[in-house]
């Protein structure tokens, strides 16, 4: 039987252990990979790190502040008409669905080949009504839209400072 | 020898003083309200943003949604990233954590079981972070830190349907029964972790910005809101014609952020830090669209919160709404127990009883107390029954969520008269009605 000192001293040193490797987890996870001592901890902390979600770098919009991209898609309906489309237009901006929605058009913009069949598949889907018989998934990167620009009544999206990307164009089957 | 055993005393001595030291940093017996505070809004958060997220469970975490299992483990996996989805294989096993999941979250704002519940509120966030790792963002990294540190908190103790239990419990045995704040140094040592992971977060976002050849020249806020995804015409049209605000808002953002791990330990500093802090995240929230991420990142500022200023905030209600007796009858059981249960949600101890059975009271004659329940206030004003009741809800916060009921204009005095005047006739019978309690022994 453990008496109640040495109880109390094992669950203060148990602690103690604790909080000094919680808090050198915290240190690491967003410590840059370059460092020596990075290297030698990682191996260490990182099962910790990846089970409880914490291995994260808050970078939030830094170093840089990425070029705008914008996701956008073209119905073509069986009379042959063409009907563009802006999602994030559609969505409001101050309710999550908005952010979930832009993080699948990032992932497809990002990577078409993986996530495009999908997008096609489910747009025609959704624009059944306008009997779709092909999707194309557009892609617009923008470029730097300086202060000048703006003076000279220029707007980001003005075609001069983006680039449109064709993603993909599949047919839709009925 | 001699030369040795100083230096053994001296090693001794500084062992003691890295001890004494490293209690004084971490275990400083502390109560818990500032991590209730943040377990109400992270719980809040999560039942929200998961709330929303019903409609499109399948689409965005499901098999049948754009991320389907056969893509996701097309790259190998990390084994320590864990979600319960992957060991999922019907729609409804989803829809059943999902409604699970949820419920936690509510019992996490509400603190009931709480210390059990956290658990499942933890392995929830996870489990949709790693199920689509497209998903998460900034708020979902904070959320996950906070939350580890809320589980291993001793929280549930303060602002909590846990503690109003335990303060029924005690009433139970002695109506008069005041619950002391539970404070120890494990919930210290918590806090204090959260505190660092808030000022690590903010000092690596800080700095990162530094970095960055758009931040060090102050054009970083116009980079942002020149992008399609912040474009923000009005804004622009400002930044346009007086360049010098993008410089000055951009700096200051990398000032708050570097200054606040270091300055936001003094006791003189703390409070305008705190300020500036939730000053920027308003106007992320506002300006970029961001109103969770802002909102979490308040949360887990307010682990800063110092215990004196939440006691002070209390005591000056206490002070501004003034001393509330509840006159009550100490013969009728039902009264008894319904008084104890309202009493359990005073956490302030706003309210003070008084069996007139017992205790006649000098301000209410024992005919009236015969026919209900009386409060007097302050002033000597004594209110009857529903009224009582109307008047204490909106002053005792641990009782706001029954103003909805005790207020709708017009319905609630229409029924909450003749309901509380029907109960008051009727108390003898119903406190012979055991709602199957056991039934005291007879003496």
């Amino acid at each position: 039987m453990i008496s109640k000192r040495w109880r109390d001293r094992l669950v203060y040193i148990a602690m103690s252990l604790f909080l000094a490797w919680h808090t050198l987890a915290m240190a690491v996870a967003p410590a840059p990979d370059s460092s020596v001592i990075v290297q030698s901890l990682r191996p260490l902390l990182q099962p910790y790190l990846t089970l409880f979600y914490l291995d994260n770098n808050w970078g939030f919009y830094a170093p840089t502040i990425d070029l705008g991209q914008q996701f956008r898609y073209v119905i073509e309906d069986g009379a042959g008409q063409r009907h563009a489309f802006v999602p994030t237009d559609e969505r409001n901006w101050f309710l999550p669905d908005y952010w979930w929605f832009w993080q699948w058009y990032t992932a497809i913009m990002n990577s078409p080949t993986v996530f495009g069949d999908f997008a096609t598949a489910w747009l025609c889907q959704k624009y059944a009504s306008l009997h779709p018989v092909s999707v194309t998934l557009l892609g617009i990167e923008e470029k730097y839209f300086s202060r000048e620009d703006y003076l000279n009544g220029k707007h980001p999206m003005d075609s001069e400072f983006v680039t449109v990307n064709t993603l993909t164009t599949a047919e839709c089957r009925h | 020898m001699s030369a040795l055993a100083t230096i053994a005393a001296f090693g001794k001595k500084m062992g003691a003083s890295a001890g004494h030291a490293w209690s004084r940093f971490w275990f400083q017996s502390m109560p818990t309200t500032p991590l209730e505070i943040v377990r109400i809004g992270v719980g809040a958060a999560l039942f929200i943003n998961y709330g929303l997220a019903t409609p499109y469970l399948y689409f965005l975490w499901g098999e049948s949604g754009w991320m389907p299992s056969s893509l996701l483990f097309q790259d190998s996996i990390d084994i320590w990233a864990q979600s319960v989805f992957f060991y999922f294989t019907a729609p409804w096993q989803w829809a059943a954590f999902h409604g699970v999941f949820l419920l936690c979250c509510a019992a996490l704002v509400l603190g009931w079981r709480t210390f059990l519940l956290k658990w499942v509120v933890l392995v929830g966030q996870i489990s949709y972070a790693y199920r689509n790792p497209y998903l998460p963002y900034g708020a979902d990294q904070i959320l996950s830190a906070l939350l580890i540190i809320l589980c291993i908190a001793p929280i549930g103790r303060a602002i909590s349907l846990d503690r109003v239990r335990a303060m029924r419990a005690a009433k139970r045995r002695n109506i008069k029964a005041k619950l002391s704040a539970y404070t120890s140094p494990w919930t210290g040592a918590c806090t204090r972790l959260m505190q660092i992971q808030m000022a690590v977060l903010f000092f690596f976002s800080g700095i990162e910005k530094i970095r960055g050849d758009e931040w060090w020249s102050g054009d970083a806020l116009w980079a942002l809101f020149a992008n399609v995804d912040y474009y923000n015409h009005a804004l622009l049209d400002l930044f346009a014609s007086q360049y010098w605000l993008v410089n000055i808002a951009s700096y200051l953002t990398i000032l708050i952020e570097v200054a606040y791990p270091f300055l936001i330990w003094q006791r003189r500093t703390r409070l305008y830090l705190l300020a500036a802090a939730v000053f920027l995240h308003v106007q992320f929230a506002i300006l970029l669209g961001l109103p969770y991420f802002s909102f979490v990142m308040i949360m887990g500022h307010m682990s800063f919160l110092r215990p004196e200023w939440l006691a002070r905030l209390g005591a000056w209600w206490k002070r501004r709404i003034g001393a509330m007796e509840m006159i009550y009858d100490g013969r009728c059981g039902f009264c008894v127990r319904s008084l104890v249960w309202f009493l359990s949600f005073d956490g302030l101890g706003q309210i003070k009883v008084r069996n007139f059975r017992s205790n006649p009271s000098p301000v209410v004659s024992d005919a009236k107390m015969e026919r209900a329940l009386y409060l007097v206030l302050p002033d000597g004003r004594a209110l009857p029954g529903f009224e009582a009741y109307r008047y204490v809800v909106l002053r005792v916060p641990g009782l706001w969520w029954q103003v909805p009921f005790f207020y709708v204009p017009v319905f609630s005095r229409l029924f909450g008269h003749p309901i509380y005047n029907w109960v008051a006739a009727n108390r003898s019978r119903l406190s012979a009605v055991r709602f199957g309690l056991p039934r005291a022994p007879a003496k």
